[in-house]
């Protein structure tokens, strides 16, 4: 593209030579066709080259015409003819050069924001970012520092890797969102260099990365060499543009990142949903079950007793069937109806006095114990002066939950430890603790065995009968007397069911 | 990357001035010096003698001491070499009038420049150091061509001719050149000024302000004819040079390429007799 420019040089030097034309001559104008040419096509180098090598061709024109015409009107037109070339050609290629470093701008900033928009992590992002800086910028060495302290922001340079100074120029900038120029880094008496100044100076511009909310980051830029007014501007430019392509990626990722979150979540409440919906089903199937069981022993030991004479003694036996199904059944309903406030989010209806502790878990140990001879039941009374003001119905309902628990979860039988005393932990709270030697429950678990409808599946305990509702009973139920239930357990070891209640002397 | 790993001060001075103030006496005194050589020069006409080659010798070590002030700025031990090579011209000038090989004496004075610029940092950030082959050979090649078309120009005169009858004068002013000529002005234009200037700020007006600062170096000195066309000759090549040497100095971080540039323009220039 330079050729023929430079060809047209040659032309009008020969036509001027061969026409003798003097140095003030209409010709010489020609010059600065070859010239527009190439500072349109070349810029700046091109114009100003073309220009030089037109003044030079016309030099052996005008100076000589100096020596044989003194210092007329024509020498001097001749002699300012030598310096307009080149003149017109740097100007002309100053302006292309700007035109086209304004569309490589352009192109760069799109390039920038095409790079933060692209999925992937942000430092992947800021290392291309860099490089296209370095690029536009015709820089030695780029740098991106984003984040709000030097000591914890991301770092993204080219060529990679760099230190980061705590007290540096970029920190400086960073801190109080102040650009530093620097002509020459390594002669600044500002800059610590740990290098002497060199032959070519080192420029050196770190901008502040600004966004909405302030300074995000820096951008740090070094040159060799010469720096031009147009490029620092450039370079303004681009930490304008990439501050905000920076603060509009991290909304961008934040705004992932949030979607991806509330995507797991809906899948999680779903699946809960779901697990929920199955719970319920399997419930009424047991309830079902277990009212049916009840119902069918009333239905058919009262249809005996209405239908055939029965010997006073099998009547009494059943008589007293009678009672411990309707029992039963009156502990399912109950517990239902509890359920039912519970869901309903009604309080449960609580008859507080005081509690003889010992009498009433003496009365459920009993209980229990006749009922299960293959489990070895030991009591411990309470110290003198554990005294407690609860609900007795619900602080027996409780024991019951606690102990049949403890029961069928110990299908081999064992021994069931309960006891009642002051928490050592906990001033002012009365613990009542049931523990057994059972099967355990498994670490994963515990967080759900005081939820509704959860049973904890185990081989050795699947035929046994209940609602999963127990430990959430003893649960609500201790909740409501502001108290609280825990446990500890360990997979074949057993575990160890804690209720704490209010003492008599704390607020109830 | 000294933007970010480099301690920073805020609230240390900014780079000063390119003169720096302590050393306005001793620049006074130094040019004060080097004016009056030159205007003992001026009425010295062309008289060949021991004070004119006194003058010349003063002015050439002179400009180099003044390059050396600046690129010092005058920092405790500059004014031993400044004087030793200021004498080492002096002398080189004086010894130039001896006989035909007596020129010789003033390749001296650059070799003495180099010592005593070995291993001074601030010597070497002006320049002072050797380039690549190619970026000599471009001085060169540069310096030839702005000279080839120096005698061109020349030969479309009716006043100047190309004349090497005398091998030995010939000599003799190329060994002044590359002596002090050349070397004066690369080392104060070029190296002291122009690298300062650069790099305090840009290119161009660095190069415009010490080439313009060259030109008017030039332009008095007394062995330039007086005639317009000498003139005009002597501002279009001698600009020409001049940039050229700051746009090689730019480029190669060395005085080198253009000292070749200069000392083959001036290798030209020396053919013509008026």
């Amino acid at each position: 593209m330079i050729a023929l420019p430079l060809l047209l040089v040659m032309v009008v030097a020969t036509v001027m030579a061969l026409t003798h034309q003097g140095p003030a001559s209409v010709l010489r104008h020609l010059y600065l066709v070859p010239t527009l040419w190439a500072g349109l096509a070349r810029g700046a180098i091109g114009g100003g080259l073309i220009g030089v090598l037109a003044g030079l061709l016309h030099a052996p024109v005008a100076l000589p015409a100096v020596e044989r015409d003194g210092l007329s009107s024509q020498t001097l037109d001749g002699l300012l003819s030598l310096g307009l070339p080149v003149l017109t050609g740097l100007l002309v290629g100053r302006l292309v050069d700007g035109s086209r470093a304004r569309a490589a701008r352009l192109g760069a900033v799109l390039a920038i924001q095409r790079r933060l928009a692209a999925p992937g992590p942000l430092e992947d992002a800021l290392a291309g970012v860099a490089e296209e800086l370095r690029v536009t910028l015709g820089a030695r060495r780029v740098a991106l520092l984003v984040g709000s302290d030097v000591r914890t922001a991301r770092l993204a340079s080219v060529p990679v890797g760099t230190l980061v100074d705590a007290d540096s120029a970029a920190a400086f900038t960073l801190a109080t969102g102040q650009s530093v120029a620097s002509a020459d880094l390594r002669a600044d008496p500002r800059i610590a260099a740990s290098e002497p100044p060199a032959p070519t100076p080192l420029r050196g511009l770190a901008l502040p990365l600004v966004s909405g909310v302030g300074v995000i980051g820096v951008m740090g830029v070094e040159w060799t060499g010469e720096l031009a007014r147009a490029t620092r501007t450039a370079a303004e430019e681009m930490a304008l543009h990439a501050g905000l392509a920076v603060e509009n990626a991290r909304l961008t990722m934040r705004q992932r990142r949030f979607a991806d979150e509330l995507a797991e979540k809906v899948e999680a409440a779903t699946a809960r949903l779901r697990e929920l919906d199955q719970a319920k089903t399997e419930f009424l199937s047991v309830v079902s079950h277990e009212l049916r069981t009840p119902l069918t022993a009333l239905q058919g030991f009262s249809e005996l007793l209405l239908r055939s004479a029965v010997p006073p003694e099998k009547a009494r036996r059943c008589l007293v069937y009678l009672h411990t199904e309707a029992c039963a059944l009156g502990r399912i309903v109950g517990e239902l109806l509890d359920l039912s406030r519970i869901e309903a989010g009604r309080p449960l209806e609580l008859r507080p006095e005081s509690i003889d502790l010992d009498e009433l878990m003496g009365r459920n140990v009993e209980l229990f114990a006749s009922e299960h001879r293959a489990h070895r039941f030991r009591w411990t009374p309470s110290a003198p002066g554990v005294a407690l003001r609860a609900d007795p119905d619900a602080v027996d309902r409780m024991m019951k939950n606690l102990l049949s628990n403890a029961v069928k979860y110990s299908p081999r039988g064992g021994a069931v430890c309960v006891s009642a005393n002051r928490a050592p932990d906990d001033p002012g709270m009365v613990e009542v603790a049931v523990e057994d030697d059972g099967i355990g429950i498994p670490a994963d678990q515990l967080p759900r065995i005081f939820e509704r409808y959860v049973r904890v599946p185990h081989p050795e305990t699947a035929a046994t009968r209940g609602l999963g509702l127990g430990l959430s009973l003893v649960k609500a139920l201790a909740e409501a007397h502001g108290g609280r239930v825990e446990v500890d357990s360990l997979p074949g070891k057993g575990s160890r069911f804690r209720v704490l209640l209010p003492g008599l002397d704390a607020h109830f | 990357m000294l933007l970010l790993s480099a301690p920073f001060e805020p609230a240390a001075a900014a780079p000063g001035p390119v003169i720096v103030t302590r050393t306005y006496a001793y620049l006074g005194a130094v040019t004060g010096l080097v004016v009056a050589a030159g205007l003992c020069l001026d009425l010295l006409g062309a008289r060949p003698g021991h004070g004119r080659a006194l003058a010349a010798g003063t002015v050439h070590g002179g400009l180099i001491a003044l390059g050396w002030l600046v690129a010092t700025g005058a920092a405790p031990g500059w004014i031993g070499p400044a004087i030793r090579i200021a004498a080492a011209a002096v002398l080189a000038s004086v010894a130039a009038r001896l006989g035909p090989w007596g020129p010789l004496g003033f390749l001296a004075v650059p070799v003495l420049v180099l010592i005593e610029a070995r291993g001074r940092p601030e010597m070497r950030a002006m320049g002072v150091g050797g380039a690549r082959l190619s970026q000599a050979s471009a001085g060169l090649a540069a310096g030839a061509f702005l000279g080839a078309h120096l005698l061109v120009t020349a030969s479309l005169t009716f006043g100047y001719r190309v004349h090497t009858s005398d091998p030995v004068a010939y000599a003799g002013a190329l060994a002044y050149d590359a002596g002090v000529n050349v070397v004066s002005a690369e080392w104060l234009f070029r190296g002291a000024l122009f690298s300062a200037c650069w790099r305090r700020g840009s290119f161009w007006p660095a190069a415009l302000l010490t080439t313009a600062l060259a030109l008017v170096r030039y332009l008095l000195d007394p062995a330039l004819p007086h005639a317009a066309e000498a003139r005009a000759g002597a501002v279009f090549y001698l600009g020409l040079v001049g940039l050229t040497a700051c746009v090689l100095r730019a480029w190669s971080g060395s005085l080198l390429p253009g000292y070749l540039a200069g000392l083959a323009f001036f290798a030209a220039y020396r053919t013509l007799t008026p």
